[in-house]
């Protein structure tokens, strides 16, 4: 009898399980697996809204790889856009952070961490909208100062000049202190062990040797998350770049994000925007694939030692 | 530490800081000048502004000579100064009042569809997340990986066919068009932050539970929640903001306007041909940011106890 | 702690009195009626959309200067007084193309939009749009009404439009009507008179003289001439093409449609320039058409620098640009500016000269402009039945129109601020558009390339002038990406519709003799 209740038990644990996680696996499952899915199926198609399918194979790869010429520029307007952000990602804000958990006084600590943390509640678009509207505007700051100073000549239209486009692009956000990246590595700065901060100030290594020795590979899996995250969000991420430049001057800032959501609904091409997506998407999985095999956190250096 | 070298931090700091606020307050400053001041120069403090100070004193006074204000469409004004300061009110705040009756249907669309979705993503993402952490079933780690697999999948690549999706099943033009694809996104990073903290929860709580009876209801209604409460706000905060931030999908999922955002709405205010008043435009930035401002000011704390607590390990 | 909660409670609190929706609160530009329907809110059978462009939305505020326009909602409410039965809200849809499409294709588009009939014209297959002859050629029942049989549109609804050449030149290449030209639009150069005087110069006759006063007004440090990098890659294209090909034309227009040609005199459609384009036209190997772009980029040296800015008009209000290049709703702007001080006046573009180029076709500039909102009825308006024939909703919706275009609503309308010339008989022009009246009375462009292609065409067209005039590509580069630009847009067109490639070439062979003494084809 015993025997025979126990199985039923388990049975019943599972389904009852299974029930619980049905809702959200179905959602996951109805608006990313099939979406998907679909977009690798529609990759082999010519189609537009309101007209029809017609099956190219793999046809839409090739005319991307080879007959199409704004792809290779566009990688590596997306190489330099993610590579800029990276460097500025993982630099300045960690050296703000340093310097504010440098500051004896818990108050003033405080007062800065609130203060790095307030231009997250403007909205990203709003950012965008006010670096194009007014600082790179013809009459903005920017230009606006240049004559002020007796500059006239190096006042432009930053964004639509084909030479001062990608720079002008990346360096929005200046100076990339805003936002979590302070908190995070403020954190991790916290969570130091004192026992450490004490053995290095007892063998005299403080200031930078300090800074460069010990606390870098203390908040190394800080480092690791906000790497991820920054090259995740600069491989796929097109969102500033349609408000800002639409890509333009030419194609000057184009991405192939941004190219693709052109492709789909501009010029209704969506299987060739599905296989521009199906790329990405490989490229994605290697960098993480990459990530996984090279970047050890903090844990794993524990660990191997 | 001395105390030149402390003067030196706060200096390096405050620099940074200006380097950073700087935009906003060029933002707050140009949303208080008219068109006609903007044309002019860039640099420049409200002449609204300074009429308002100029009218204070007068007002106060209770003087009844008549002094010159420029009203709302521009035209100058003969009124006596408490009328005056009145009139000075109202022209200075004329881009925020514009702004204001545009941006509230945004607003409310955008609380309502974070709102929601948070709640949903906090309610699916821990069930899930404490099924598949404190559970032993067939699958669970297959499942587990189905789940975490999505996160490999870069939004471009499925922005085509959500779309195609979502038109297919006639959702284009309503609240769920947003709600869902987000709840079925942003689970995933609440199912692996839930997961990872769950984990952690010693073993003997459940097991002296179940032993006295409890379902699943009860594990989860009396454990399981009242232990989360860090990882609830830090979660909540997180899905809050990638929600609120999103341009592109209301952008496009939207085509008849009714229901944007405040991310989209404020594309489509500054691209349109009414975007020709520089006040009300910079009056709408600064007034999208106030319930995140508000979201910040009272959620922080337990976001950042949150944070630190260790739930967050790469 | 506690008091944070209470503050908490209060700012919940007040959120929620500030936000909580109203009934007035719908999107933004809608304006649905409130008063003096909810009695016959249940009456209610047609609600019919209506998008009629940012001209004459009502509640809008044209360049942000003066009162909230209100002339179309009067007229559409007395349609509504008329029929109870109907309501009319107007919406405001982002015009941009991928949204038009994704709302075409799935029935959700307004009943009422206003679109570039060219952008119609690519999509007239697909069933979207409600073909407008079988109405225009009946009498306008509100006309027939008035009892006059002398009045235009007591016989026939198309009497009633002004233009008639224009009107009926908006046929789609299938032969039938699918918008209504309101009004006329067109552009001019609007020049800063007080700046002209300071330097000596006048409102210059042929292109030469044209540089010449652009140099000089450069030399006097004023910014020449105003213009977008979208007003080179469709206006300036098709007035240079038009300058350059226009006596090629009795030898390469191959196909005359008996319905536009009276208007179009001469009109190169997609399937022609195809097939010219196989034959070499439109390629490196066409010397004319490099000159289109050379000339353009002698001009663009007297252009703003920064071709994206969207701030021209502080240019010129400021006076630091001495000439503007815009289209005849700009007259209000300079109107209504109280602080404006200073005399402006109107030229058009001038003609090339054999000092230009070579290839000059010696006729004046041609028109680019015509109908400014061209009203089209959408397949959602026959929604109820599915089909146009039996639609009643449908024919309500060519009520609204009709009342539309009688001569007094037409002046509400479009004469409520000087922006746009009427197109019904008998509906007077504003006087500040006098000079655009006159512009009207050009002949039309030979092509309108903007509008021929789909839209990558004209985007990579515009992104690549604007990199080649920004000196970011070399000429060559610039020709060679506009050579596979039009090769892959016809190569598409090709693909999704019928292309008549014998008659063409029959009419080819037919104009031989009249290509005998024209010099400079391309190389077959």
């Amino acid at each position: 009898m015993n025997r025979e209740r126990i199985p039923n038990h388990r049975l019943r644990a599972t389904l009852s399980c299974y029930a619980i996680v049905a809702v959200p696996v179905l959602l996951l499952t109805l608006f990313v697996y099939l979406p998907v899915i679909w977009a690798f199926s529609k990759s082999l198609y010519q189609f537009e809204i309101g007209g029809e399918s017609v099956f190219v194979g793999l046809g839409n790869y090739v005319e991307f790889l080879t007959a199409d010429p704004v792809t290779w520029p566009s990688l590596g307007h997306m190489l330099l856009l993610t590579t800029f952000a990276v460097c500025m990602r993982l630099s300045v804000p960690l050296l703000v952070a340093k310097l504010v958990h440098s500051i004896p006084v818990e108050r003033w600590r405080y007062v800065y961490r609130i203060v790095f943390l307030t231009p997250i509640v403007v909205p990203g678009v709003a950012v965008q909208l006010i670096w194009s509207g007014l600082i790179y505007a013809d009459n903005g700051l920017v230009n606006e100062t240049l004559r002020s100073l007796g500059l006239d000549s190096l006042a432009r239209g930053w964004l639509s000049d084909p030479t001062t486009a990608l720079p002008a692009v990346a360096l929005i956000g200046l100076p990339f202190v805003g936002g979590f990246e302070v908190l995070i590595y403020y954190a991790g700065l916290s969570g130091i062990p004192e026992s450490v901060n004490e053995a290095a100030r007892l063998e005299g290594c403080t200031g930078l040797r300090k800074f460069f020795l010990i606390d870098i590979p203390m908040v190394m899996s800080q480092l690791k998350l906000v790497l991820i995250l920054t090259i995740i969000g600069g491989v796929q991420g097109f969102q500033g770049l349609f408000i800002v430049t639409r890509g333009g001057p030419g194609f000057k800032t184009t991405v192939p994000g941004l190219w693709m959501y052109y492709n789909a609904f501009s010029f209704q091409r969506m299987g060739y925007a599905c296989a521009i997506g199906v790329c990405l998407f490989v490229l994605i999985f290697g960098l993480t694939l990459l990530n996984m095999k090279y970047f050890r956190s903090t844990e794993e250096l524990e660990g191997g030692r | 530490m001395n105390h030149g070298k402390q003067i030196l931090l706060h200096a390096l700091i405050l620099a940074f800081a200006a380097a950073t606020l700087l935009p906003f307050v060029f933002v707050m400053n140009n949303s208080l000048r008219s068109n006609a001041e903007q044309y002019h120069a860039f640099f420049g403090l409200p002449q609204s502004l300074e009429r308002i100070i100029v009218t204070i004193p007068a007002a106060l006074r209770g003087a009844t000579e008549p002094m010159t204000v420029e009203d709302e469409e521009g035209t100058l004004r003969q009124v006596a100064p408490a009328k005056a300061l009145g009139v000075s009110v109202l022209t200075a705040t004329k881009g925020y009042r514009h702004a204001w009756h545009v941006i509230r249907p945004y607003m409310l669309n955008s609380l309502f569809v974070s709102i929601t979705t948070a709640a949903g993503v906090l309610l699916l993402g821990s069930l899930t997340a404490y099924v598949l952490s404190r559970q032993r079933f067939f699958g669970a780690k297959a499942l587990y990986l189905y789940i975490i697999g999505t996160m490999m999948f870069p939004g471009a690549l499925t922005l085509v066919p959500s779309f195609m999706l979502v038109k297919k099943l006639g959702l284009l033009n309503t609240y769920w068009a947003m709600i869902l694809p987000y709840i079925a996104g942003g689970q995933v990073f609440a199912i692996f932050v839930f997961k990872s903290f769950f984990d952690g929860l010693p073993e003997e709580l459940f097991e002296s539970a179940r032993l006295d009876g409890a379902g699943h209801s009860q594990l989860y209604r009396y454990i399981v929640l009242p232990l989360s409460k860090p990882v609830l706000s830090v979660v909540a905060v997180m899905s809050i903001l990638g929600t609120w931030n999103e341009f592109l999908w209301p952008f496009i999922t939207n085509t008849e306007g009714k229901y944007h955002v405040i991310a989209s709405g404020l594309y489509v205010l500054a691209t349109s041909p009414y975007a020709s008043n520089f006040s009300t435009l910079f009056a709408a930035y600064l007034i999208s940011s106030v319930p995140l401002l508000l979201l910040f000011i009272y959620a922080t704390k337990p976001f950042i106890q949150g944070v630190t607590s260790g739930a967050f390990k790469a | 702690m506690r008091v944070r909660w209470i503050s908490l409670a209060l700012v919940v609190a007040l959120g929620a009195w500030l936000l909580w929706p109203q009934p007035s609160d719908e999107a933004p530009n809608d304006t649905a009626p409130k008063q003096g329907h909810a009695a016959h809110s249940q009456d209610v059978r047609y609600v019919l959309r209506f998008s009629p462009g940012y001209f004459f939305m009502p509640d809008s505020v044209p360049y942000g200067i003066g009162k909230p326009l209100q002339g179309l909602k009067t007229v559409v409410r007395e349609f509504e007084a008329r029929f109870p039965d109907t309501r009319v809200e107007f919406l405001n849809v982002p015009g941009v193309r991928e949204y038009l499409v994704t709302q075409l294709s799935s029935g959700r588009a307004p009943d009422i939009i206003n679109v570039n009939v060219e952008d119609v014209w690519t999509d007239v297959q697909k069933g979207w749009y409600v073909a407008l002859d079988p109405y225009l050629e009946q009498p306008n029942p509100f006309v027939v009404e008035k009892g006059d049989p002398n009045a235009p549109g007591y016989k026939q609804w198309w009497d009633i439009f002004r233009y008639q050449a224009i009107s009926r030149g908006k046929a789609a290449p299938d032969g039938l009507v699918y918008c209504l030209s309101y009004d006329m639009i067109e552009t001019g150069i609007f020049y800063n008179k007080d700046i002209f005087g300071k330097v000596g110069i006048e409102a210059p006759e042929d292109w030469e003289s044209f540089l010449e006063v652009c140099r000089k007004v450069q030399a006097a440090g004023y910014t020449p001439v105003l213009m977008s990098i979208d007003m080179f890659s469709d206006w300036c294209t098709d007035l240079f093409f038009d300058q350059v090909y226009n006596n090629l034309l009795p030898g390469i227009d191959l196909l005359k449609d008996p319905k536009r040609e009276p208007y179009l005199q001469g009109y190169l459609d997609w399937d022609e320039i195809c097939f010219l384009h196989n034959l070499g036209f439109f390629t490196s190997s066409d010397p004319r058409y490099g000159e289109i772009w050379r000339l353009m980029k002698e001009f663009r040296q007297y252009v703003n620098r920064n071709l994206a800015t969207t701030d021209l008009t502080r240019e010129f209000v400021t006076q630091r640009g001495a000439m503007h290049w815009n289209s005849s709703n700009f007259t209000y702007r300079l109107l209504a500016d109280k602080q404006l001080g200073f005399e402006w006046g109107v030229f058009y573009p001038p003609p090339f000269t054999d000092r230009t180029t070579p290839h000059a076709s010696h006729v004046p500039m041609c028109v680019i402009g015509g109908s400014a909102n061209q009203i089209e009825v959408t397949n959602s308006a026959f929604g109820d039945t599915g089909d146009p024939n039996t639609s009643e909703r449908l024919q309500r919706v060519i009520a609204l129109l009709q009342f539309l275009t009688l001569p007094e609503n037409c002046e509400r309308v479009v004469n409520e601020y000087p922006c746009l010339i009427p197109n019904v008989v008998g509906v007077p022009v504003l006087p500040p558009l006098k000079p655009f009246e006159e512009i009207l009375e050009r002949p039309y462009t030979t092509t309108k390339w903007v509008y021929t292609f789909d839209l990558k065409f004209s985007e990579i067209q515009r992104r690549m002038l604007e990199l080649y005039l920004n000196d970011g590509i070399p000429f060559e580069e610039f020709l060679a990406w506009q050579e596979k630009n039009l090769g892959a847009a016809c190569h598409n067109l090709v693909m999704r519709k019928p292309i008549d490639i014998p008659r063409m070439q029959a009419a080819w062979d037919a104009q031989a003799a009249a290509r005998a003494t024209m010099k400079d084809l391309p190389n077959e």
